[in-house]
């Protein structure tokens, strides 16, 4: 690989450090490449993701990073986070690197699917599982389906509120939503 | 407002001479000499074209004797070259009645034209008149410490100051807090020599300087000995040591051990790290000194068995503490390390599976008067372990709670050493280290490669858990190099734990009110030109109390430390007379100038506040707080400022503009290189030296803008103790110079640093060209 003159490998770095989601005293640059994240991140344990590979990319200016298939095997966990001993953030770099791939529009087959948690917001005003969820979630948790249906009954038992949301305040939650662009956003993942 | 100039009658009656150097025509090719001498109203105005030859002195010196001079002036260079020569020719006239105008390095090398230049002369001496008519003659403060030291802390590096002091004739207390000098080292079992490759009993290699030590007659070792308080005074250091018993007379024991067999009581042996017990009645180890017996009281039941067994009726089990005031002159702080706990890295299980253990115990199972007399075992299964992990950098290089930023220096060293003694011993146990670096400087890098033909194995990856399988233990750790994620089995762990500042040294610190750094080890007051050296004179450091160090830096650090204090103690201290003086009727006692000193010099002795003459550097900072204006400093620092404003502000035109810049001898050396590099600057530069920055009040500023100066430029080295001060004070000084009606920009603060001399020459034309605009 030839490295130009002109080439600054840190650009890619310091824009992920101002990044809004990057923790101010994320200690990225500081990173002495000891691999104790990977040794500790189910991830690594369970496929090829390497965090630590993850950050080397990122410090050396490798955007291809972003369209790595491999980021998308963070649990989100967090022990990477816990074990650095430079308080670098990797959970939060693939984080990152996931909302730029997001951006580029690389990455609707990995979370399009979600998207109907989205679309919850907009029609009911607080986000719930999408219905296709439904079935498979049915046959890992026994009875499932049947205390979904019967939610608003077990809640008035145990002398909790309603958790529908009135349709004046639905309407209020979607004209905010459509201001910021959500909707389209959500479109976006749709395609 | 009046200026506190004192011009008493006397001023006119004082008889100055004037002393002028052509310097080989460094001077005076730019300098109009003749011109200089008419401007001169004196009888006695003398030139020479070098004054620092022995022919000058030899003028200078038959003026100052044949014409009475009271005062006299060098215009020549800077001082900094040659104020001790001049101040040597004027004998027999005091020293500090002589003043040097620098004509050369800040008027003939800085400007272009025979005319500016030739002016400016002019006016620098006229300034130094005024000034010099004010100096007054006082005699150098010398102290004379007296000739002995203590060394707090037994281990190798107290063990070796103690000896170098005591060889050096220095009558030397060595205090030791635990039953027996020796420390880390006679634990640690073999040490590496990176020269020969091998590795070498570190008893052996320690106790004949032990022995060195305890036959020196100028050296009192006192084990189970503690500092309990210290003051300081002119150089002596009232202690107050506590001597805890021992609870056998070690004068009568003769370490038979008679004893100990019949004590019933069994203990941890710290000294193996706990990996043995040991009696309650017990030596230390075999070599310890003194050679005698001890009780560890917290655990004695007091059965009287041992009592009855002692033929040399050696043990008193109601002995008490003991104190004992000593007097030193000068102070050894060897307080050594501790280790990181390794119960703060859960992770690594140290306390969930017993073959997980650290370097320190792998040391005391390898070592032949260890618990295992040298065979390497595992905790759990009494078998030779097939693979041994060692994990490095366990609470060093390491930001999370508890960890240690800073590099234990040591640890690489100490895994591989002892990685190539189990090699030795047991070719067929895999021992494999897991790093992050490697740190093998200078010719460790030898012992490393010789590691590595042993066939000690290296992994590139900090390990980030351990677990266990059946019998054998996990690491998981990513093999960086290869990019790999691995789960080692294997059947020991041994963690290089970080090491860390000593409780004791943190206690000592306190009670000598030394500076700790933000990692809590001894700090010193510039680590880069003056190790060894505390923030508190008289005192230093060596050794693992200053941060991580191996044996050989130790040693050095304690070398260092006892040369620093024959220095001390044998030439006595000569220390300029400007420092702070207490008006015992003024003060009220309110202690405000305690705090305020940042030379730690003032405290409180017998109800009087008393400012220690071998600290305080005349900075004047509690000048400005005392409310009782009770301090004083020798030498008319402030009357010398008025004076020299005075001066350089005369015949001053009023088209003309003209810059006062206060410099201290950092900045001025600054300013001379700009001369020594023949830079030029405005011929509107007025420098002027003063001994510290902090000597310049708002009353000196607003004189010199009420007579007429256009801007004054401050500069200050920022490595300066006193810089945060000052640079707040300007702007209170700006605000006042606002209510005088002056526009607060004429002052400038700058920063100096002498290699940066082309920076301050800049400064002085910018400022120059601003003032011109305003
Ligand atoms: S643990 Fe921290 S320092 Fe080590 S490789 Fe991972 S991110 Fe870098
Ligand atoms: S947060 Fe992601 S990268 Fe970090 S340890 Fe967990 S799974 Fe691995
Ligand atoms: S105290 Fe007495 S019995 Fe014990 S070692 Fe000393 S001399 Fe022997
Ligand atoms: S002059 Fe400065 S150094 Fe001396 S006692 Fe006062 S504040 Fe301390």
């Amino acid at each position: 690989m030839s490295v130009q003159i002109e080439n600054n490998p840190l650009k890619f770095a310091r824009k992920i450090l101002s990044d809004l989601r990057a923790s101010e005293d994320m200690g990225l640059l500081k990173c002495v490449q000891c691999g104790m994240c990977t040794s500790t991140c189910p991830g690594a344990k369970n496929s090829d993701y390497n965090p630590r590979g993850m950050v080397e990319k990122v410090l050396e200016g490798e955007e291809s990073i972003i369209s790595d298939e491999e980021i998308w095997n963070c649990f989100y966990c967090y022990t990477c986070h816990s074990v650095c001993p430079v308080g670098n953030n990797p959970c939060e770099i693939n984080q990152i690197l996931r909302g730029i791939a997001i951006d580029k529009g690389i990455a609707n087959d990995k979370v399009g699917s979600f998207a109907g948690y989205g679309d919850s917001f907009l029609t009911i005003g607080i986000g719930a599982m999408p219905k296709s969820f439904f079935m498979e979630l049915n046959e890992d948790i026994e009875g499932w389906l049947d205390f979904k249906s019967k939610l608003e009954e077990i809640r008035e038992e145990l002398g909790l509120g309603s958790i529908t949301i009135s349709n004046e305040s639905i309407e209020e939650i979607n004209t905010l939503l459509k201001k910021v662009g959500f909707n389209k956003r959500i479109e976006e993942l749709k395609k | 407002m009046t200026a506190d100039i004192k011009s008493s009658n006397s001023d006119k009656d004082l008889k100055v001479g004037v002393f002028i150097c052509r310097c080989g025509g460094n001077i005076s090719d730019m300098v109009d000499i003749d011109k200089l001498k008419d401007s001169i109203d004196l009888d006695v105005v003398e030139e020479f074209v070098n004054l620092c030859s022995i022919n000058g002195r030899k003028i200078i010196r038959d003026k100052v004797i044949n014409e009475n001079l009271d005062r006299v002036i060098i215009a020549a260079c800077s001082p900094m070259t040659h104020e001790k020569t001049f101040q040597d020719y004027i004998k027999p006239l005091n020293p500090y009645l002589m003043d040097m105008v620098n004509l050369r390095e800040q008027c003939s090398w800085v400007h272009e034209n025979i005319e500016e230049a030739t002016e400016k002369a002019i006016c620098l001496i006229n300034a130094s008149i005024g000034k010099v008519k004010q100096s007054q003659a006082v005699d150098p403060i010398t102290c004379q410490s007296p000739e002995s030291a203590i060394v707090i802390g037994g281990g190798i590096s107290g063990i070796s100051a103690a000896l170098s002091l005591g060889k050096q004739g220095i009558k030397t207390y060595l205090i030791e807090k635990t039953p027996s000098i020796g420390g880390n080292m006679v634990k640690i079992g073999k040490v590496f020599s990176p020269v020969r490759l091998a590795e070498e009993c570190g008893m052996c290699l320690i106790n004949p300087v032990m022995n060195e030590l305890i036959w020196n007659p100028n050296v009192t070792i006192m084990t189970n000995t503690k500092v309990l308080s210290a003051e300081r005074r002119v150089g002596i250091f009232n202690i107050l040591l506590e001597r805890s018993p021992r609870y056998v007379d070690s004068d009568k024991c003769i370490s038979c051990g008679n004893c100990s067999d019949v004590c019933p009581i069994e203990v941890l042996d710290s000294w193996n790290d706990n990996l043995s017990t040991k009696k309650a009645i017990y030596r230390p180890f075999s070599q310890s000194f003194p050679d005698a017996y001890t009780i560890d009281i917290e655990n004695c039941k007091k059965c009287g068995n041992c009592i009855k067994k002692c033929s040399m009726n050696a043990i008193h089990l109601n002995s008490e503490n003991e104190l004992i005031p000593i007097n030193v002159g000068a102070v050894i702080i060897a307080t050594g390390h501790e280790i990181f706990d390794p119960k703060l890295r859960p992770e690594y299980g140290y306390e969930k599976y017993e073959d997980v253990i650290t370097q320190s115990e792998l040391g005391r199972i390898m070592g032949v008067n260890g618990p295992t007399k040298g065979k390497l075992k595992m905790q759990s299964s009494n078998r030779v372990p097939k693979r041994i992990v060692m994990i490095q950098c366990v609470g060093s290089r390491d930001e999370k709670p508890d960890g240690h930023k800073y590099c234990s220096k040591v640890c690489c060293m100490v895994a591989l050493k002892n990685a190539n003694i189990i090699k030795n011993k047991y070719p067929d146990t895999d021992v494999l280290i897991c790093y992050t670096d490697m740190r093998t400087p200078g010719m460790y890098e030898k012992y490393y490669k010789h590691g590595q033909e042993n066939g000690i194995r290296l992994m590139r990856g900090r390990p980030g858990e351990i677990s266990k399988k059946g019998n054998s233990l996990i690491v998981n750790v990513e093999n960086t190099l290869k990019k790999e994620f691995m789960e080692i089995e294997t059947d020991m762990i041994v963690l290089s734990v970080a090491i860390e500042p000593s409780e004791g040294t943190k206690e000592i610190a306190k009670i000598f009110d030394i500076g700790l750094t933000e990692d809590m080890f001894i700090k010193e007051i510039h680590p880069k030109i003056k190790p060894v050296t505390t923030d508190v004179k008289g005192t230093y450091v060596c050794g693992t109390a200053q941060g991580p160090n191996d044996i050989t830096d130790s040693i050095v650090q304690a070398n260092a430390a006892s040369a620093k204090i024959a220095e001390l103690l044998h030439d006595g201290l000569e220390v300029e007379p400007f420092i702070g003086e207490i008006d015992f009727e003024k003060c009220n006692l309110c202690k405000d100038c305690i705090d305020s000193c940042r030379y730690k010099a003032i405290s409180t002795k017998d109800d009087e506040i008393f400012i220690d003459p071998l600290s305080c550097s005349g900075c004047g900072k509690c000048l400005t707080v005392c409310k009782s204006n009770a301090i004083n400093i020798q030498g008319n620092i402030s009357e010398k400022i008025f004076a020299t404003i005075d001066g350089m502000l005369k015949g001053k035109k009023d088209w003309e503009q003209r810059i006062l810049v206060f410099l201290d001898h950092v900045g001025y050396t600054a300013a001379d290189n700009i001369g020594v590099n023949r830079i030029e600057y405005p011929k509107s530069i007025y420098i002027i030296k003063v001994h510290s920055i902090n000597r310049v009040m708002p009353k000196h500023i607003i004189y010199a803008l009420k007579n007429g100066v256009n801007g004054v430029f401050i500069g200050e080295y920022p490595g300066d103790l006193m810089y945060d001060e000052v640079e707040k004070r300007i702007k209170n000084m700006k605000q006042k110079i606002k209510e005088y009606g002056f526009n607060p920009e004429r002052l400038q603060f700058s920063t100096v640093y002498i290699p940066y001399f082309t920076g301050l020459a800049r400064k002085f034309k910018e400022f120059d060209t601003k003032i011109k605009n305003l």
